[in-house]
Parts: C-alpha cells; structure tokens; sequence
C-alpha cells in the first residue's frame, strides 16, 4: 500500500503542538476477519484532522474504538502521552473526547433545553423537594448556544419542529458543555443544505481557534478542502496515506481512497437533438395542495439527463412522488413518447414503465427483511404481475439469474445474494435499489439523490449508470443537492424554488456556473 | 459464515418445535400413562384445530406489523350465522359457504376496510369490531344459542378419516395452502414486504392498501372456517363462542417465532405454535388441573415459551 501513499509527511511531521490522541497500530477483528489491519491516526489540537475512506474502509470502527465501544484487538492509543490498550467510554469522555453521529442522537420529544441538560438536570430545593432549577438550565444554555450563533432559537421548542441543522447544533453544544477537546464530526453535512453548511464551518473554525481538535469524516472532497488541516486516508482497514491537505490534490486523494482514477465528468458526449419530440414531456404538474408543487411542465430528450437543482424543501421531492403517482395531484399529465400514461399510483406507474430511486433508502427504499435476491426481484415481480401486482408464482429461478446478472454489472460487493441487505454498506445498499429498478427496464427513471451518503466509488459507478441510461435513450432525471454532481452528470439543470421551476439552464450556463465553482 | 450465525438461522425453523418437544416430555413425565397414549395424541391435535385455525389467520394481521383482536369475536358470529341459516332450512353446504367462508371474508373486509380509510392501527380498529361482531352476535341470536342442525353436518364436521379426525386434515390441509401462499405466490411475497417496511413496499409498485385488505380477509376467513368447526362440535352455535381465543391466537403466531414488528414469520411454526397451545391445554386437563388455575398456568407457559424463544434467539 505504501506505493500508493504521496510523497507528504507521515505522522512525525514537524508540528509544534503535541498530539491529544495518537492511535498506532491499530488492529481490529470480527468473526475472524481483520477490518482494522494497523491503523496509525495522530490528531493534534487546534486543527482539523479530515478522516478520509470509502464506506466499508473501517472509519466507523476506527471511532468506535476511539470512543470506547469497541475494544480493539491490538495496537496502542495514546492519550496525552499515556498509552493504554484500549478506552472505555468514560475515560473517552472523561479526556474530552465527543462524537457527533451522522444519525443525530438528540431526543425529538424532548426540547432543546432537555436535551442540553438531559441526565445531568440541575436541581434546587423548594420545601425541601427537589426540582428542575429552569433557571439556570436556560443561562446556561443561552450563553453556549449564543456561542454557536444561534442565539435567537426557541430553546422551548421539541427538537423534533427544528431543522436538522439546528439539531446538529444542539448536539455540538452538548459536547461543548462536556469541555470537548477532541470533536468527532461523522459526516455532519450529509444533510445540510450550503448555507447551513457554511455556518456549521465558520462553527468548526472557531473551535479549532480555540484549540479544540476537530476530526471530521466526509466523502465530499470540496468540502475536505474547504475545511481540513491534515488528512488521513483508510482503505480497506490499511492506512494508505497521511498529510497536508495543502499539499494534496483532490486526484491523489480519490486515488488513495479507492487505489484508482476516478472519472469526473460524466456528460453526453454527443450533442442533443432538442428539436425531436421529447422522450419524456411533462405538463402543468400541481401537487392536491398547490402550494408543494406549481405547475410545473418540462421536457427531457433522447440521451439526456435533466438535473433538478435547488435547496432542501423547495419542492423537487414532492414533484417527484407527484410525477410517480406516489403523491396526490390536482393537476398535470406524464407524457412518454408521445403516449400519456400519467400514473395514479406507484404501481401505475411502474407498470408503465417508470422507475424512482427515492430519497432516502432506509425509509423509502429497501425492504429490511429480504436478501439482495428479494429486493431485486420484487418490483419485477409486481411489474409482470396482473390484479395490481398481486397474480402468480414466484419464478425464484429467474429471479436468482437477474440478481447475479445486477450483482455483477454493478459490482455489489457481497457475500452472495442471499445475503441480508442489512448487512451491506451503504453504496451497495444503493446499488441493490439501482439494480431493483433496472431490472424492470424502466423508460424513465428518476434518481433523488443518488449518491448521498455513498463513498466516491460507488458514486462514479452511480454516475456511469446513469449516464448509461440516457444513452440507451431512457428520460433521466436526477434530484440533487450537491452541485458538483449536478454538474458532473447533468446535460441541463432546473432549478427549483418553492415549488416552482425558475430557470433552465443548458450547456453553455451550466459550463459558466460550472467554471465559478471551480474557480 | 460462523457457527453462531447458523445456529440462529436453525432455531428459527427449529426452535417452536424443540419448545413443544419440551413441553411433550415434561407432560409425558408428569402422566406417563395417559397423556402418551395414541388416543389421547389424535386428542391433542383435534383440540389443537380451531386453535390452529385462527392462528394461521392471525399470522398475516401480524405479519404486516398489525393485529386482528377480533377473530374470536369472528368465529362467534359467523358461527352463529351459518347455524340460523342451516336452522333456516338452508343447505348444510349453502350455509357454510354463505355464514362461514362469505361471513368471515365480509367481517375480514369490514375490517381491513376500517383500517385502510381511517388510518388508524389494527389494534384500535379491531379492538372496535370485536365488540361489534360480538354485540351483533348476541343480537342476532336475542344471547341464547341455536342448536338442532343436521346429523349429516355434524357428522361430516366431527367425523374421521381412518383414525384422523376431519377438523385436523382440514386445519393442517389449510396450512399447506398458505405455507404455498406465503412462500411461493407473488401475493405472499408482496405482504412480507408490506410487513418489513410498508414505506418503501409502497414505492415499489406494491399496493398496500390492497395488500392490507387481503390480509385481514384472510384472517376473516380462517376465524370463519374455525366457527363452522367450533358450531360443529358443539352442536350449538354459542353467542359467547370463541371469547378470549384471540388470546391463544396471538400467542401461538408469537410462540411460532413470528416478529410483532412484521416482516417475518413461517407458516409451519405458526401450527406447531397451535399445537403447543394445544398441548398445554390437554396436559394441563389430564392432570387435572382445575380450570381457573388453567388459565394462570396457561398464562405463565406463554409467556416463559416465548421468552425462551428470544433468550435462544438473542444468543446468535
């Protein structure tokens, strides 16, 4: 591996401040197999420490073991120069050290008061029985959220009501109040709009001012630059490389992480005929409560693939499940090759050939209790199926040849197919539910944030696929939040604005916001 | 993979039929002269039917993360049903296909219908229904029972093939035809991904609605099959039939390994569930043991069984 690693300084760098944690050697094992083969990770404080890997490379448990909730199999982890086997979960506590979860752990029902106090309420006496002193929980809490910069939120509120990035701030303040020294951000933008995502960095900055260190996990390389001092890259549960982000290239980075060159671009190499009748024409589409969803009408053509930009919340979701009959209409028509097969219902829908990767996989997506094979095969299934859906044997034959046959075109990395999708990573937890849809041979396919949360790997592969379909001449749409992919795959982008769309742009716009980005 | 994982995958097909065999040993220790005998074996098994019966119903409510509080009350009312039919001077046959399986389908619909349009969980809908079939029950029938239908019926409901009594064959040939069901149909499959995430079976094509319908006819129509049984082998249609036996329903779908939190679940474990249930009930009569204090043990057994069960389960 070390023939991989650049040619930038390894862990004894020449940094003036001492490390608060140095892991070295790391090694883990499940079962029997070796996730963690000798990890090394130094972080230093007053510095952002970016932890880089594809999913399933071992960072999860890599911090899991840093914060004690896994004990690992060998390899040392030095605490302020005491070195000791393993942490327990106090003493990770107890040296300042706080984990921030993508899956945020506040309490939705509970305010953000309570949640801030939650286990350690303080308690006056009155008569002689105890109770919650709200006093000094809200100077308290005033005073560090204040520091956060939300100084105007209703503290009263259930989390619950609050963004998500409000909830994430909320936790940030819990770690705060517990005299962090070491934060642990596991992918904190995975659902952040940019502007939240620029205050959380002007956030992180002024806690790095403040000497604490801050390790943060993220897939997203722009960001990484954005906001990292040093890096570390895990492959396959092998340290590959360690630095300077300054000193790095964003391609030397993904080459680290997934030990090849990844592709970048992924437009039509052809130009578009937009003067033939469109693949896919969509009229005056309005959600049942013409608010969501305004009239929305567009086109996409042979061989292209329609990007949908816009803020979180403005509506492109609800356009979606009103174009995949999941969500009521009050008016709109879905036109396909001229034929208009406007569904009513999902299973319209996917009888006439649509498909839709939904936003989000947990909730929307896989079917927890089968094996890849029955995630597979089941929307093929109520495809061919009469009675909507529900007529006929199951063909578990024909199903198995589909599910190797996706299995291997794209690559999902697996056991066999009978294996639970539980047990997968999340790209290939994707990969399944790309697989799912294109084994119905859809004509027009609808991705809503294709690649969030999935590692740079399965994110190209995504990409190819997608731009695969457009060149079979299936209509694509993609929703993302994500410019750079917008940019990468889109051949035009709509941005959407409650519930609206304001602008399309084509090639040469797309070209020019794509040249602002980049600088 | 490990051993671990092997053993939990074999304790889920085996594990509902090792707590039988436990509970058959403990009782043949504690009466080894009766309770082994072949008699009392084809005894176990025709007490065990009806039980079966609306058990095998109950699996699919729960299968879905639902459940279906009203089958006794079902049983109760189609039972009733096709007795003042058959009383009416219908055919034995008419009767049964109109007051048993067209009754139980309708309640069963009744039921999925609530749920679909209201929104509301199964627990409340059929917590609801139950006291409405059972309160149509005893008004149909002004609570007394209606008894005086042909031997040829009776006969027919309560008699033998060889040495086997015909509830069983009908219990256990029904539950071949759902194992089918449920393993081999389309229809089968789509509900067990109704059950793991209604959500994203929805996205996929999958008509829940539909599906939830279906599942609680079906459950509508085992209680049915199990209230001509029970008419039969009482010989009267009692108003108060069936009542608590959504109890023993639930407990032999949950002693069969069968999740509260949908999406999983075997048939097959679903009927040995039915004839632990069973056999504790017979164990506990031969033993003599007064019915009040039946019902506690009976109480204590379902509870240990499957609690067992989740220790076992949890160990992989």
């Amino acid at each position: 591996m070390s023939n991989l690693a650049p040619n930038t300084a390894g862990p004894a760098s020449t940094e003036a401040a001492a490390p608060i944690v140095r892991m070295v050697g790391i090694e883990k094992h499940f079962n029997n197999v070796a996730v963690l083969k000798g990890v090394n990770l130094d972080i230093r404080p007053g510095e952002v420490h970016v932890l880089l890997g594809e999913n399933g490379a071992g960072k999860s448990t890599l911090m899991k073991i840093l914060t004690g909730i896994h004990e690992p199999t060998g390899g040392e982890i030095v605490i302020d120069g005491v070195s000791r086997p393993l942490v327990t979960p106090r003493e990770a506590s107890e040296a300042g050290i706080s984990i921030i979860y993508q899956e945020l752990s506040v309490i939705n029902e509970l305010s953000a008061l309570e949640n801030l106090f939650v286990g350690r309420l303080p308690v006056k006496r009155r008569l002689g029985i105890p109770m919650v002193d709200w006093k000094v929980m809200e100077g308290e809490a005033r005073a560090i959220i204040g520091r956060l910069g939300l100084a105007d939120l209703d503290l009263n509120k259930p989390v619950g009501e609050m963004p998500i990035a409000h909830r994430q701030i909320i936790e940030i303040a819990k770690s705060l109040m517990k005299n962090v020294r070491l934060l642990v951000m596991d992918e904190p933008t995975s659902s952040l709009t940019s502007v939240e995502t620029e205050r959380l960095f002007t956030l992180v900055r002024q806690l790095k001012a403040e000497g604490t260190a801050v390790l943060f996990i993220s897939h997203k390389l722009d960001e990484v630059r954005e906001i990292g001092d040093s890096f570390s890259v895990l492959k396959d549960g092998v340290s590959t490389g360690h630095g300077r982000i300054a000193d790095t290239t964003n391609d030397d980075l993904v080459r680290l992480m997934v030990g090849r060159v990844v592709k970048q671009r992924f437009l039509a190499e052809e130009p578009i005929d937009r003067t033939s009748q469109p693949v896919l024409k969509v009229e005056n589409v309005t959600s049942a409560d013409r608010k969501r969803v305004r009239d929305v009408s567009f086109e996409v053509y042979h061989g292209e693939v329609l990007g949908f930009a816009g803020l979180v919340g403005s509506g492109r979701t609800d356009l979606m499940n009103c174009l995949f009959g999941a969500e009521p209409r009050a008016d709109g028509k879905i036109i396909l090759n001229g034929a208009d097969i406007t569904p009513k219902s999902p299973i319209e829908a996917v009888k006439s050939g649509m498909a839709y990767l939904t936003e989000n996989r947990r909730q929307t997506g896989f079917t927890p209790n089968f094996t890849i094979e029955g995630n597979i095969a089941v929307t093929k299934s109520v495809k061919d199926a009469p009675f909507r859906g529900t007529w006929g044997l199951v063909d578990h034959k024909a199903e198995r040849v589909v599910a190797e046959e996706q299995r291997r075109q794209l690559s999902i990395r697996c056991a066999g197919i009978d294996q639970s999708i539980l047990e997968l990573s999340g790209g290939n937890q994707q990969k399944v539910l790309v697989a799912k849809w294109m084994s119905i041979a859809p004509s027009v396919i609808i991705f809503d944030e294709p690649t969030r949360g999935i590692d740079v790997g399965a994110k190209s592969q995504i990409h190819e696929i997608i731009r695969a379909l457009a060149n079979a001449g299936k209509a694509v749409i993609m929703v993302s939040s994500e410019l750079p992919e917008i940019l990468a795959v889109c051949d035009r982008v709509a941005v959407f604005r409650n519930g609206r769309i304001m602008d399309t742009l084509a090639e040469e716009s797309i070209l020019s916001v794509a040249m602002r980005d980049g600088k | 993979m490990s051993q671990r994982v092997k053993l939990g995958k074999l304790w889920d097909i085996y594990g509902t039929l090792c707590i039988l065999l436990v509970i058959v040993v403990l009782f043949s220790a504690l009466s080894p002269t009766y309770f082994t005998r072949p008699e009392n074996i084809v005894q176990i098994f025709l007490q065990s039917s009806i039980t079966i019966l609306i058990a095998l119903g109950e699996f699919f409510p729960i299968l879905i993360a639902g459940i279906d509080l009203s089958v006794g009350a079902v049983l109760a009312l189609t039972g009733m049903i096709t007795a003042q039919l058959m009383v009416a001077g219908f055919d034995p046959t008419l009767a049964v296909l109109l007051g048993g399986v067209g009754g139980g389908l309708v309640l069963g619909a009744i039921n999925g219908l609530l749920v679909n349009f209201t929104g509301l969980h199964p627990f409340i809908i059929t917590l609801g229904t139950n006291a409405i079939f059972r309160g149509v029950t005893m008004i149909i029938s002004g609570a007394s029972p209606v008894f005086g239908f042909s031997y040829d019926f009776v006969n027919t409901v309560t008699g033998f093939v060889g040495f086997v009594p015909v509830p069983v064959i009908f219990a256990l040939s029904f539950a071949v035809v759902l194992w089918f069901f449920t393993a081999k149909t389309r229809l089968g499959r789509n509900i067990y991904a109704v059950g793991g995430n209604k959500e994203s079976a929805f996205y996929s094509g999958i008509d829940v609605k539909l599906h939830t319908l279906i599942v609680f006819m079906i459950s509508g129509l085992c209680a049915g099959l199990a209230g001509v049984l029970s008419i039969a082998r009482l010989g009267a249609a009692e108003p108060a039939a069936g009542t608590g036996f959504e109890t023993y329903a639930i407990a032999a779908v949950i002693i069969g390994g069968t999740s509260f939190f949908g999406g999983k679940g075997r048939i097959p474990s679903v009927v040995i569930g039915g004839l632990i249930i069973g056999t504790i009930n017979n164990g506990l009569n031969i033993l003599r043991v007064p019915t009040f204090y039946q019902l506690v043990v009976m109480g204590g057994l379902i509870i240990s069984a499957v609690a067992l069960d989740r220790l076992i389960g949890r160990m992989r």
